[in-house]
């Protein structure tokens, strides 16, 4: 009782923690954005833009308010969920609304690259650590090594003009929403979850193998094995087990990465997701959307890394 | 000039047409498709469906197939009727326009005289701040003489008038008056109702447009009944996406890759000499181009032809003039010595300038990666031959246009694409008043000729102004003149129908498209 | 018997990648010499010619030799990157040491800064520098620190406090040896190791994300090459010049798996307690 009173305030605790740095990141990218260069109401208007257009413009948006109050009054809304509205490139079309039909996309690619990446490494991880020093393992360790040295943007060109356009195997461009068509988006996300997939998948290879052997030759694992339980028991229960926290925290470490790659690669391949709609609202000056999206960002990172804790914390209950 | 444009269109429509009939035998399996995917590449955004407030080529491109205006150009690039019968001069102020009778709006609402005048009155009006503003004010009345006749008076003889009401970059097509008032402005840029045959469906930011069939478009109701607009923000997946098979249609192509395109069997290249100008945006105000004599060096000092190879891959021509050579009447304009690239006379005329070898300058560059390249070869060859130096600075296009509306650039890469008339190139850009002059560029000379030429009906008159006002723009350099590129669209050869033009056009064919 | 055969393999692939890394290291610093080309000079009689014996990697679109631009390139590239990265080393493992040695509002302030960069998708934190600060080699620089400096930071905290109670850092307290003098001379030792992996680690992926943000137009300024920047040209006619594109993405890759093989050798040889913690 005890123990879950105190697991109760740590996770309350890191939950207070999450909260605190959204707040943090939503101020930093908020003023970042407003000392920068470029302008919304060029962007909303046209080059073409009179002086009365864009004072109408910046009144109707109150930029001109005081940047401690317009920050007052974006985070009062969002802390409500509302977002306030695309001021250029969705104009007056609600945020949240933008979100929602876009965050699925990515939220989609990024679980699709992300279970590649870990039925890919758990696969190879765990026969190149097995096969230690022969063949399997040179290969599987060269594949990874090889896999962390394509950047994603690059490695998606080779798979569009290979898989796509030279094979004809899988769709060239496009996105089915998983919404309207859930076979539909695993097939048409494939090239691009597979293209972010690659060097992440890599990196776990990399840490499980690592970790696999070196619990393989750990006491326990040996006093186990003394005690006659047969190898696939051993391997399960004891090394497995074990090998499974560095391997989770590197998943939570790569995240950022991971949402970061959606960025290029939805570009390319047409996605529809929070990146690109990012990337253009930033080219814009779209201020609250770039805010909003930035902040579910980085929430999408926090929740994971919190996420990735308490497994761990379940793995192994000593770090509780 | 013109003679190559219409042997060139006439050249895709003979190709066109072999194409679609050696694909007949596999009419039939694209039929049951019945969504045309048409996609438009190279932009991620569009901010308005309303003409009054559109800036943007992407958005017209929807436009063209949601809206008529009261004017269109037919496939000779002559002035037709389109939401207008007939029209004719009733005396050199004065334009009477007699208008289709039966025509329906999308919301079902009747096409009549009132919905000219509101339309061309709210672009007018100074609170809309409409871009198109300039096109509208010399007009002084839009008279409503009965449902189905309407005068536009001018206060003076307006000689672009006919092709400021075209259904092209204008922004005079037609909305329905009741649709906008009960809808309310921001409503209706997002559903717009005109009287095309498509209607916007869906509009998603930042990913694309769904048009729908309007079975009562007074055009008829269009072969395929749903269109699917993605917007492909790279301009090199809309090439992957259309190899791919994943749309019919783009509304262009990367310039390195059309002479591979062409040489395919699944996609046919349209392309012409398109309506457009690339030119270098120069701060008349600031050195180092304050100086007529530096500004004259430096167009000497780089190859025209050089640029159009290497950063058009060939696909469009040196221009001496920011008017495309569509627009030259008269024929081309004499070769010129300003315009040529001569090292000696550019070496020549830079040391009567007030500057000197070593003379710094910035030159902003935005956009895809072809901007780029222009602006590093110019630059490149520039100091190479005057040796100043000059220096490239890429920023995103927001950025740059902040800089140049606060007057603190010195030269920039600038292009405009699909504009038809001389007044919206010359006048626009030179005029001191003019909207695109970005140079700070004020000349009275030059204000005396575009007045005469905004005034003056006879269409022979008005280009020998502009002819004069072209040679005065060599001599004083204010801009520097570069290229013209092509327009194309690729499009798979089991579709007919895509007429193109010089314009850039794009919405307005979808209705004639058809598998086979 | 094993172990041994791993320990090799592990050497063989980290000197494997050492050769890499100082083959290309060399051409990157010798690129001036290697070449008899000019990386910015264009040449417009031979725009996009294919390979051939003048120009190996052929040439791109102003007529410029793609194994010199790339030779260039790869200096601004790697000058981004590992300025990037070391100003991430030092900022972060400074204030992670100090983290770890005054702990309370200092270590509270600095982790919880560290939570905050660490808590944005890495791409989407650099794209939004270069839209905030301007595109530019020096930005690229900031947003890859900026990257860096919570791993960096975190890193050397967690090394520091576990090389804290070691015996000779306690004997070295107890003697009354000066805090500079400690984290100097016994603690930074201890943990460089894994700082240079993590390095390492860095400039590759440095690499990644300059070539990624000059991909969308956003890096380093032209005429200069880098990586990125001439993949960027080289996508816009892959078609009819497939060679840019490929080859140098080629280049790039060798460049990160150089990089991969050593940081993955130099771990290997470590300390194992040490690994895991990586």
């Amino acid at each position: 009782m005890g123990a879950f009173a105190s697991g109760l305030t740590r996770t309350a605790q890191r939950f207070g923690g999450v909260v605190l740095i959204a707040l943090l990141g939503a101020a930093a990218v908020f003023f970042a954005l407003r000392a920068g260069q470029g302008d919304p109401a060029l962007a909303a208007l046209g080059d073409q833009a009179t002086p009365e257009a864009v004072a109408a413009f910046r009144a109707r948006w109150r930029l001109d308010d005081p940047l401690a109050l317009q920050f007052g009054r974006w985070l009062a809304g969002a802390a409500t969920g509302d977002f306030g509205a695309s001021m250029v490139i969705a104009s007056g079309e609600p945020i949240a609304q933008l979100i929602a039909s876009r965050l699925p996309n990515t939220l989609f690619i990024g679980a699709y690259a992300l279970a590649l990446a870990i039925s890919i490494s758990l696969t190879a991880g765990v026969v190149a650590a097995l096969r230690h020093g022969r063949f399997v393992d040179g290969a599987a360790t060269s594949a990874a090594v090889l896999g962390i040295s394509m950047p994603d943007f690059w490695l998606s060109y080779v798979l569009i003009y290979a898989l796509a356009l030279g094979l004809g195997l899988f769709p060239s461009y496009g996105f089915t929403a998983p919404s309207a068509s859930f076979a539909g988006a695993l097939y048409s996300g494939f090239l691009p979850a597979l293209a972010i997939a690659a060097p992440m998948a890599a990196a776990f290879t990399r840490m499980l193998r690592t970790a696999l052997l070196e619990t393989l030759h750990r006491d326990h694992v040996r006093v186990a094995r003394s005690l006659g339980h047969g190898e696939r028991f051993v391997f399960v229960h004891h090394v497995f087990r074990n090998a499974l926290i560095p391997y989770v925290t590197v998943i939570g470490l790569q995240v950022r990465y991971l949402l970061g790659g959606t960025v290029v690669v939805e570009r390319i391949f047409g996605v529809n997701g929070l990146g690109s709609l990012m990337v253009d609202a930033a080219f814009a000056r779209d201020y609250p959307l770039v805010q909003a999206c930035a902040l579910v960002f980085l929430v999408c990172v926090l929740i994971v890394n919190f996420a990735v804790d308490l497994v761990c914390a379940q793995l192994d209950p000593r770090r509780a | 000039m013109t003679h190559h444009l219409v042997s060139r269109r006439l050249m895709m429509q003979l190709t066109g047409g072999a194409a679609g009939a050696s694909i007949l035998p596999f009419g039939g399996a694209r039929a049951q498709a019945q969504t045309l995917r048409a996609g438009i590449a190279g932009f991620g955004v569009i901010n308005t469906l309303d003409p009054m407030k559109a800036s943007l080529i992407p958005e017209y491109y929807i436009m063209y197939g949601v809206f008529n205006a009261l004017l269109k150009f037919n496939s000779k690039m002559e002035i037709v009727g389109d939401l207008a019968e007939s029209y004719k001069t009733i005396d050199d102020k004065t334009l009477e326009l007699k208008l289709r009778r039966g025509v329906k709006f999308q919301d079902g609402g009747d096409f009549t005289a009132d919905d000219v005048k509101f339309s061309i009155e709210r672009v007018a009006d100074e609170k809309n701040a409409s871009p198109n503003r300039s096109k509208v004010t010399p007009i002084s009345e839009v008279k409503i003489i009965d449902p189905h006749t309407v005068r536009i008076m001018t206060k003076d003889p307006y000689g672009p008038l006919l092709n400021y009401l075209t259904n092209t970059r204008t922004g005079t097509q037609i909305v329905s008056r009741a649709a906008v008032t009960s809808m309310g402005q921001e409503a209706f840029a997002r559903r717009p109702v005109g009287t095309g045959r498509y209607m916007v469906k869906d509009w998603k930011a930042n990913e694309g447009v769904e048009l729908t069939g309007f079975a009562g478009a007074f055009e008829g109701a269009p072969r395929f009944m749903s269109v699917n607009c993605p917007l492909i923000a790279e301009e090199s997946s809309g090439m992957t996406a259309i190899l791919g098979n994943q749309i019919d249609l783009t509304s262009t192509a990367p310039f390195a890759d059309v002479p591979t395109l062409e040489k395919r069997t699944d996609i046919r290249v349209l392309k012409q000499a398109g309506l457009n100008t690339r030119y270098i945006a120069l701060n008349n105000k600031r050195a180092p181009f304050d100086d007529v004599h530096f500004r004259r060096a430096v167009s000497m000092a780089f190859d025209r032809d050089v640029l159009v190879k290497a950063v058009l891959f060939g696909e469009g021509v040196a221009s001496p003039s920011i008017l495309p050579p569509a627009h030259w009447l008269d024929g081309a304009l004499a070769a010129n010595p300003a315009v040529k690239f001569d090292p000696a006379a550019a070496r020549a005329e830079f040391a009567k300038s007030k500057y000197k070898a070593g003379q710094e300058g910035v030159m902003l560059v935005w956009g895809s990666n072809w901007w780029r390249r222009f602006g590093e070869i110019f630059v490149g060859q520039v100091n190479q031959v005057l040796g100043v130096k000059l220096t490239i600075q890429a920023m995103d296009f927001n950025a740059a246009l902040a800089r140049t509306r606060a007057g603190d650039y010195d030269a920039m890469v600038m292009g405009w694409l699909g504009l038809v008339d001389p007044d919206e190139y010359i006048g626009e850009m030179l005029g001191s008043k003019g909207f695109r002059n970005i140079h700070h560029y004020a000349s009275e000379k030059m204000d005396g000729l575009l007045a005469r030429a905004r005034t003056e009906i006879d269409p022979k008159k008005r280009t020998a102004i502009y002819r004069e006002a072209e040679t005065l723009a060599l001599e004083e350099m204010p801009v520097l003149p570069c290229f013209t590129s092509n327009v194309h669209n690729l499009i798979r050869s089991n579709l007919t129908g895509f007429e193109q033009f010089a314009y850039a056009n794009f919405g307005d064919q979808f209705g004639n498209m058809k598998p086979g | 018997m094993r172990g041994r055969l791993a320990a090799a393999l592990a050497n063989k692939l980290a000197l494997f990648g050492g050769l890499i890394t100082s083959l290309v290291a060399l051409g990157v610093l010798a690129g001036p010499w290697l070449s008899p080309y000019s990386p910015t000079d264009a040449d417009f009689l031979a725009l996009l010619a294919p390979p051939s014996p003048a120009h190996p990697l052929g040439t791109d679109s102003f007529g410029r030799d793609v194994l010199t631009r790339i030779l260039y390139g790869a200096r601004v590239s790697f000058a981004v990157s590992v300025s990037g990265v070391l100003a991430a080393a030092l900022i972060g493992t400074a204030a992670g040491l100090g983290a770890a040695w005054l702990g309370g509002l200092w270590s509270a302030i600095v982790m919880r800064v560290c939570d905050l960069l660490f808590s944005f998708p890495s791409f989407v934190l650099a794209l939004f520098m270069m839209v905030v600060l301007g595109y530019g080699v020096a930005n690229i620089a900031v947003a890859i620190a900026l990257i860096y400096i919570p791993i960096f930071a975190r890193l050397s905290r967690n090394m520091a406090l576990l090389v804290r109670d070691e015996p000779y850092v306690q004997a070295a307290i107890l003697i009354g040896q000066p805090t500079r003098s400690i984290l100097m001379r016994e603690i930074l030792p201890n943990i460089a190791a894994p700082l240079f992996v993590q390095i390492a680690l860095g400039v590759a992926f440095g690499i990644v994300i300059e070539a990624g943000l000059s991909f969308l137009g956003m890096g380093v300024q032209p005429p200069a090459p880098s990586l990125g920047a001439i993949m960027a040209d080289g996508r816009e006619y892959f078609s009819r010049a497939p060679w840019v594109l490929t080859l140098t993405g080629l280049a790039v890759s060798l460049a990160l798996l150089g990089l991969n093989l050593l940081s993955d050798g130099i771990r290997d040889v470590m300390d194992p307690k040490l690994r895991a913690k990586l």
